[in-house]
């Protein structure tokens, strides 16, 4: 009877495992990766599926045959054994799961702290993100700053993080790698790009209104490329609609609606008829769209709130992107 | 003692209230109304007379009127209105007062249950009431915003309105839903269980639930203001929350209430669990739903104060100019997130060891075994009580915080799944060879069991930190949540009022019924829930009200899942709120429990026991010939009850 028992239950629990491992399997949970960091957290996240494919079919398995074999009709008034405990039983389902679960740390443990080393060959880039748009530095090129995000692969880039206003969090999701940007303290983290594309990154600490809207994208290039990309920007490629350019990279797009820029942003006021506005407030276009993006409290347009937009484009962006940004909103000939 | 003579008091000639007065002055909603205005009056000339006298601009300031005249002042004077406070102000200004005045006690009519009473079975009955009503607002909710997210872009909503909803969604469920709710069940069993004739301070309790009402409703009250509600999620980081429009501040004042009930409610549950124990009713033969709320209460009185004080700071760095989160000021942003997560940690405890209290009971009983390893189960209880307490930076760990923190959290972390793994296990062993009588609370006690099973799982993940830094923040913690919370703390809450609806009412629910819900609910959780770990792992974040297109197909079955859980709940109203009214008379012993509140009628007498029962054995000794839990004079043996 009792082996009876155990047969069965095997026989439930395999077939629980198998059914649980198909879904592991054949469903892709996770991105296919891009990171060296990805690499090591896939196999810490199998190891893991492993043990809990093998918990999850045990506890299934008990389960789902005890309610069948012992299941009672409602008329039935009788009791079962007056069993109460028995403590090697006790002490067994105490003493597995510890050393399962430490298996567990031990390995996540040894991860964390290689995917937290910068390594050999390595590069810095400065990462800035404010209320809801990202903004790179490269202190390894010159300084070179951009609104795009392009990253060599198979280099061991540190990423520093800095923000302006509230929480973000840097993800990329095929990269593994997700660390949050915190006001007043410097965070980094370290990402080694494998393989070549085009990724999103994405802002997955709630920042306010515009959170959903917070997205760059992420082009990993090879070195050569990377190279010509950053000779590229140092010339002054882009330079000549620069305008467009600090739309973009400062988030512009991310609230605003802007036909030329083809932004439907619908949290802040669109900014397809700056003239007439400006008029409203009985001020000359440039001078008007220059103070509200400078000092955005100013002048509310009626249906929306104060605080929302950032305060602080007037210290982020220089006086040449600014006058840049002006032209390209009142849609003067530059 | 001299419990039999109470029940010489009744309810209708009390003390204190020698000649009926008129509506406006007798205690009640119309004097909660107008002591409210009242209260807000004083409040706003309190506020604009100190700001006019020191010289502060804007002399009235609306940001700070409505801080202490609408959410602090007028309360009070609701509460002053209903009666809260009577007996006590009679007392203080020494005015005649009546110890064993019971003129609020026990309920003959439904009128009762709107009123202050300070009977427990009432208080649990109103705890019920009115968290379910918070529940299907904040229900609603999530179907709402879970409308926008069917497909990719903006449809019905702004992202205010939609941060706003989330937040809000997340507030109502776990401080005015699933918190209290296991306070009202425990409120309604625990005394019972104990062989008490009421909570120690039944006053104190009743004033804890009114807390509650309130609290729900600030929440509620910020969609009316200017900027809309609270849009930070629940957690409500700062700096963001400290430059948000007004609606923020209902949120952090709400969270006082709400906290202010737990505590109260907490303090009442030890001082009655140390105290008021039935002669020879020992720790080791309290029921495990007593042990849960024991360690509950523990939980609660140490971490709550915290949520408090973190509400408080965040808030006083916006209406007093303080700096504790604003780094311009020399604040530190992160403390604000240990701060938080030191009461939102034990708080996950909070919401399920109440769970775990009665799936122990029901499992038990509808098994017709004793509970295996019981002091092994209570010592687990313990356990995660202390662990409890040394994991709340696993919220952390990309938040910035100390690097050498994480791997001692994660340690800790995984160690909590050894105490809740012996629950796990020795519920099975329970059932092992039992008569197991599959009813609608046992359905809900095995289903919450499979489903906290893959919570618990996909939480040993969650505790892995490397697989953390790529899952936190994204739809895969919010499937997680959700299978802790309702697969797990919201089961058991069903689990529970099915099991008890006999003890509360009197009346028996209609059982194909019962079935029905649990299948539905069950089936339509997975079908909302299941999907979400994988649409997180594979790039969706939380919290946005937009996403990315290549998660359509996924969204678009979440949901109209959603709204098939939704529509599950109508069931379970329907039978309850049918069965309440015209169900068939329940017996007194329906499932043959040997715990003492099944020992007298249903509903229980108004004092709970005509006379103190006399506890000889464990609560559990189903089996076990001649066995007894406790020895009731004059009281009927279970045969001849069931009658």
């Amino acid at each position: 009877m009792r082996r009876g028992a155990i047969v069965r239950i095997a026989g439930i629990g395999i077939v629980i495992a198998i059914l649980v491992s198909l879904v592991a399997v054949l469903i892709q949970w996770l991105p296919t990766s891009a990171s060296k960091q990805m690499d090591r957290i896939e196999f810490v996240y199998w190891f893991a599926t492993v043990i809990c494919i093998g918990i999850f079919a045990l506890v299934m398995s008990v389960l789902i045959y005890s309610v069948w074999t012992f299941r009672s009709p409602p008329e039935d008034e009788s009791d079962g054994p007056s069993i109460h405990g028995h403590t090697g039983l006790e002490i067994v389902w105490t003493v597995v799961p510890a050393i399962l679960v430490i298996a567990i740390g031990v390995l996540s443990a040894v991860v964390l702290s290689q995917n937290g080393s910068a390594g050999t060959n390595p590069m810095t880039i400065k990462v800035f993100a404010q209320q809801f748009s990202w903004r790179f530095e490269y202190p390894d090129s010159d300084g070179l700053k951009s609104g795009q995000l392009v990253l060599p692969v198979d280099r061991n880039i540190t990423f520093e993080l800095e923000s302006a206003d509230v929480i973000h969090s840097f993800w990329i999701p095929e990269m593994g790698q997700k660390q949050d940007l915190v006001p007043g303290i410097d965070t980094s983290i370290v990402i080694t790009p494998t393989r070549t594309g085009t990724f999103s990154l994405v802002c997955t600490e709630l920042c306010g209104l515009g959170h959903s809207t917070m997205r760059s994208t992420v082009e990993v290039v090879s070195q050569s490329d990377f190279d010509a990309w950053v000779a590229a920007q140092k010339s002054g490629g882009g330079k000549e609609d620069s305008g467009a350019a600090v739309f973009s990279s400062a988030g512009c797009s991310s609230c605003h609606a802007f036909k030329p820029a083809g932004s439907t942003g619908a949290i802040g006021p669109s900014l397809d008829d700056v003239a007439a506005a400006a008029k409203k407030a009985g001020m000359d276009p440039a001078a008007y769209v220059k103070e509200s993006i400078v000092d955005p409290n100013k002048v509310i347009a009626s249906g929306f709130a104060p605080d929302v937009m950032p305060g602080n484009f007037g210290e982020t962006l220089s006086p040449e992107e600014i006058d840049a940004l002006v032209t390209y909103l009142t849609g003067a000939k530059q | 003692m001299s419990v039999v003579e109470h029940t010489s008091h009744g309810p209708a000639h009390g003390a204190g209230a020698p000649h009926r007065r008129n509506i406006f002055m007798r205690p009640g909603f119309v004097r909660g109304i107008w002591c409210f205005a009242l209260f807000f009056v004083i409040g706003y000339y309190l506020v604009f007379g100190i700001r006019t006298l020191a010289g502060w601009d804007p002399h009235q300031d609306w940001n700070i009127i409505v801080l202490v005249g609408g959410l602090t002042l007028g309360p009070i004077g609701f509460l002053l209105g209903i009666g809260a406070f009577d007996y006590w102000l009679y007392w203080v200004s020494g005015r005649p007062t009546i110890p064993d005045d019971h003129a609020n006690h026990g309920a003959t009519k439904w009128q009762d249950y709107f009123k202050v009473n300070t009977d427990h079975k009432v208080i649990g009955v109103q705890y019920l009431a009115t968290t379910f009503v918070f529940f299907t607002l904040g229900g609603l909710m999530a179907m709402l915003f879970r409308a926008e997210l069917a497909q990719p872009g903006m449809q019905f909503m702004d992202t205010q309105t939609y941060n706003g909803l989330v937040s809000m969604h997340a507030a109502l469920m776990i401080f005015v839903f699933i918190i209290p709710a296991f306070a009202g069940l425990a409120n309604f069993a625990v005394p019972l269980m104990l062989g008490a004739p009421d909570m120690a301070f039944p006053r104190l309790n009743a004033l804890s639930f009114w807390f509650l009402p309130i609290a729900g409703t600030m929440f509620l009250c910020s969609f009316l203001a200017p900027g809309g509600a609270f849009a930070t999620g629940w957690t409500s980081y700062a700096p963001l929350a400290s430059e948000q429009p007004i609606g923020q501040i209902f949120f952090n004042m709400g969270v006082q209430w709400a906290g202010a009930s737990s505590i109260l409610t907490a303090l009442n549950f030890l001082v009655t669990i140390i105290t008021m124990r039935a002669p020879g009713m020992t720790f080791w033969r309290m029921p495990l739903l007593v042990w849960a709320n024991f360690t509950t209460s523990l939980l609660v009185v140490i971490a709550t104060p915290f949520i408090a004080g973190s509400q408080f700071f965040v808030m006083f760095d916006r209406v007093m100019h303080t700096s504790f989160f604003v780094p311009e000021g020399g604040g530190y942003v992160l403390g604000y997130q240990h701060i938080f997560w030191f009461y939102s940690h034990p708080a996950v405890y909070i919401m399920i060891l109440p769970g775990f209290g009665i799936i122990s009971e029901i499992i038990s009983v509808m098994s017709r075994k004793p509970i295996f390893g019981y002091r092994l189960m209570a010592m687990s209880l313990l356990g995660i009580l202390v662990l409890g307490f040394s994991v709340w930076a696993h919220h952390m760990f990309v938040a910035g915080m100390a690097d050498w923190l994480r791997v001692p959290m994660m340690i800790s972390t995984l160690l909590i799944a050894v105490p809740t793994g012996v629950k796990v296990f020795s519920w099975l062993a329970t059932l092992w060879e039992g008569r197991i009588h599959l009813n609608t609370p046992m359905l809900f006690a095995l289903g919450f069991i499979s489903m906290f099973l893959i919570g618990g799982l996909s939480g040993v993940y969650l505790a892995s930190v490397p697989i953390t830094i790529h899952a936190s923040d994204t739809y895969f913690i919010v499937a997680h949540i959700h299978y802790v919370l309702f697969g797990g703390s919201v089961l058991t809450i069903f689990a529970g009022i099915y099991y008890w609806f006999p003890k509360m009412t009197g009346r028996m629910y209609n059982e194909s019924l019962g079935k029905l819900h649990f299948w539905l609910t069950f089936v339509s959780f997975n079908l909302t829930f299941f999907p979400m770990h994988w649409v997180g792992l594979v790039g969706m974040p939380r919290r946005v009200a937009d996403y990315s297109d290549r998660f359509a197909d996924l969204n678009l079955i979440v949901s109209i899942s959603s709204f098939a859980l939704g529509a599950s709940v109508v069931v379970f109203f329907y039978n309850i709120i049918v069965s309440w009214a015209r169900g068939p008379i329940a017996e007194s012993n329906p499932w043959r429990a040997m715990t003492l509140e099944w020992q007298v009628t249903s509903p229980p007498p108004i004092f709970n026991f005509d006379e103190i029962p006399q506890v000889v054995g464990g609560p559990y000794e189903y089996g076990v010939p001649g066995a007894r839990h406790a020895i009731l004079a004059g009281t009927p043996t279970p045969a001849e009850a069931a009658v």
